[in-house]
């Protein structure tokens, strides 16, 4: 049997984590073909590396169709409710850190926390007659965050990219989007709100709940978890 | 249609409702514009080939309401009975409901009994007899914030929370608490004109922030509502809400009465503490005149203070109608008075409106009902 390994298939995450496995003494080799997107680890008959985009490997884990993978934390928990229930967050890998945040105009200087949103968003419909709306493409993190605070008047308007302009644009009043150094935020004049982190995400090693696997792949699969962990102390 | 569907129509003629043709399939941006975007975790999205949102129809209400709008008729009741389609933890989310929404009618008292009397009746028609009813009004809890001088933010939010313990204690905790941090990153003069209240120094450089952004105050908050919720909030800031009223606010929120002493009793909470309850006091009072003049029997009826729903548009007398015994856990149909929900759909006019829904397969099992 193969045990089936995704890791990001572009740009820098996917040099991280190949960093990663090799840190942990998991040479990873690639295809003289670069157009091919399979790999395998020096030394390891029975692994098989596949590379994804990094949200697909998000999907995949949770369909139980990969066994392990390496994708972001907000990925995951942005492709189910209950991550949880289907993904086990096998180690958190040092490297893709960016926070998932609720960010307000700046000259909303009576905002700072959820709470302020919260007054402010019960008041919007009587004073604009529409509801406030918020800019994002994480529609899960941003319903279970909202409901957390017991705010359910508001509607999500998706926006797959340049979140940070539609307030400026009239689009949307608020924004809940990704952010690593802040810059783009503070170029846009918005303030993360003080309470308004929802997620410090980073790459994380995530092993699915679903997939079915022999004996073999499970020993693997548990040898690779602890060699990756280890490595990282 | 079945025979529980038929029967069903039947008892609805029989009271003179309309039933309206109303789609399975409703435009979505209606409910999720009435209820809020939370709602959309638990009801079933899809799209036109425009592009269009549409859901299966989560409830009637709603819908109901949307077809009122498109007549020109200024009062009417109407009935339905037809699957609906919600996510729900740990039953089916395709089952049946039947009720009736009374839309237009002047008498609101009138209105109100009578909806929970044939709320009732069609639970009985179905083979359920021995019923509890648990009622609330949210005017009550609204005339006790009044009455004890609590500040318009204060009172909003906590009128937000009612109906759900655990978020309208979490809200008396910090009301309470006296955490009150200053925005950290305002200019010095900016933060002396909060403190003396100098809105023409705010809304000028709330402008700037927003030229700064290129925003325009069209689209959303103006420098004035900014400027203003700023200066209410540092006043609040300052001050908590004291023991004695919190004391007041939890004593009111435990109380649970049976009905026939549930106006007398609140009578003399109000006078204990000294929080008159003006009309909303004697609306409640009448309602329970209107009620024990329906003389149902084996209804035991409760009036708790702290029963209410979430929905912003639920707007005062609320009720739940549960069986007896091992059956009693889920409600078996639930009511109440919507008064703002056709304005948030559009209506000009104020249009009062009570409704309830039966839970069909609750009543009789989902063979039953199927």
């Amino acid at each position: 049997m193969t045990l089936t390994i995704a890791l990001p298939s572009k740009g820098r995450l996917k040099e991280d984590a190949i960093a990663a496995f090799a840190k942990a003494g998991y040479k990873i080799e690639l295809p003289k073909d670069q157009r091919s997107y399979r790999g395998t680890v020096k030394g390891m008959d029975d692994v098989e590396i596949a590379f994804l985009s990094a949200s697909e490997i998000a999907r995949e884990l949770i369909a139980g169709n990969i066994a392990l993978g390496v994708t972001g934390e907000d990925l995951a928990r942005e492709a189910i409710a209950d991550a949880d229930a289907y993904l086990e967050f096998k180690a958190k890998l040092g490297f893709g850190g960016a926070n998932v945040i609720v960010a307000v105009p700046e000259s909303w200087i009576d905002v700072d926390t959820m709470a302020d949103l919260d007054d402010v968003a019960a008041e919007f419909r009587q004073r604009h007659h529409r509801q406030l709306r918020i800019a994002t493409k994480y529609w899960q993190l941003t319903q279970n965050w909202f409901a957390d605070h017991g705010i359910a008047m508001y509607r999500i308007v998706e926006s797959l990219g340049a979140t940070e302009g539609a307030p400026a644009a009239g689009t949307a009043d608020v924004i809940v989007d990704i952010t690593s150094t802040g810059s783009t935020l503070v170029a846009n004049h918005l303030k993360i709100l003080s309470d308004g982190i929802i997620l410090r995400s980073e790459a994380n090693l995530i092993a699915s709940r679903k997939a079915k696997l022999s004996r073999e792949d499970r020993a693997t699969l548990k040898e690779v978890c602890a060699a990756v962990s280890k490595s990282l102390k | 249609m079945t025979a529980t569907t038929l029967k069903i129509e039947t008892f609805f003629k029989e009271r003179k409702c309309a039933l309206p043709d109303i789609g399975m399939l409703q435009p979505a941006d209606p409910i999720l514009n009435a209820a809020g975007e939370d709602i959309r975790r638990r009801i079933f999205m899809t799209n036109d080939q425009l592009g269009r949102d549409l859901c299966l129809r989560p409830e009637f209400t709603i819908p109901v309401c949307l077809d009122h709008l498109q007549s020109t008729k200024e009062k009417m009741r109407y009935a339905y009975v037809g699957k609906v389609f919600r996510q729900r933890a740990d039953e089916p989310a395709e089952f049946m409901q039947a009720g009736i929404e009374d839309i237009g009618a002047a008498n609101a008292i009138a209105a109100d009994a009578k909806s929970l009397l044939q709320s009732i009746e069609l639970l009985r028609m179905l083979g359920k007899n021995r019923l509890s009813v648990t009622i609330g009004d949210q005017a009550i809890f609204e005339a006790v914030l009044t009455s004890l001088g609590l500040p318009k933010t204060w009172r909003e939010r906590l009128l937000r929370a009612f109906g759900d313990k655990t978020r309208l204690s979490a809200d008396l905790d910090r009301l309470s608490g006296e955490t009150s941090e200053q925005s950290a990153d305002l200019p010095v003069d900016i933060i002396q004109a909060i403190r003396e209240k100098d809105s023409l120094t705010l809304t000028t450089f709330i402008e700037s922030e927003m030229a700064k952004a290129s925003m325009s105050s069209q689209h959303g908050r103006s420098s004035d509502e900014i400027a203003k919720r700023m200066m209410e909030k540092a006043e609040l800031a300052e001050t908590h809400l004291s023991d004695d009223k919190r004391k007041v606010l939890e004593t009111f929120l435990a109380l649970d009465l049976r009905l026939k002493n549930a106006d007398r009793k609140l009578w003399s909470f109000a006078r204990k503490f000294n929080i008159p309850l003006g009309d909303p006091l004697e609306d409640f009072h009448k309602r329970i005149v209107a009620i024990d003049k329906l003389g149902l029997e084996n209804v035991a009826i409760r009036y708790k203070s702290a029963f209410g729903r979430r929905l912003d548009y639920y707007t005062g007398f609320v009720f739940e109608v549960n069986g007896v015994g091992k059956s009693a856990a889920k409600p078996l149909a639930g009511g109440g008075r919507y008064d703002g929900l056709l304005t948030v759909l559009g209506s000009k006019a104020k249009t009062p409106a009570i409704g309830f829904a039966v839970y069909v397969d609750r009543v009789v099992g989902p063979r039953g009902a199927a």
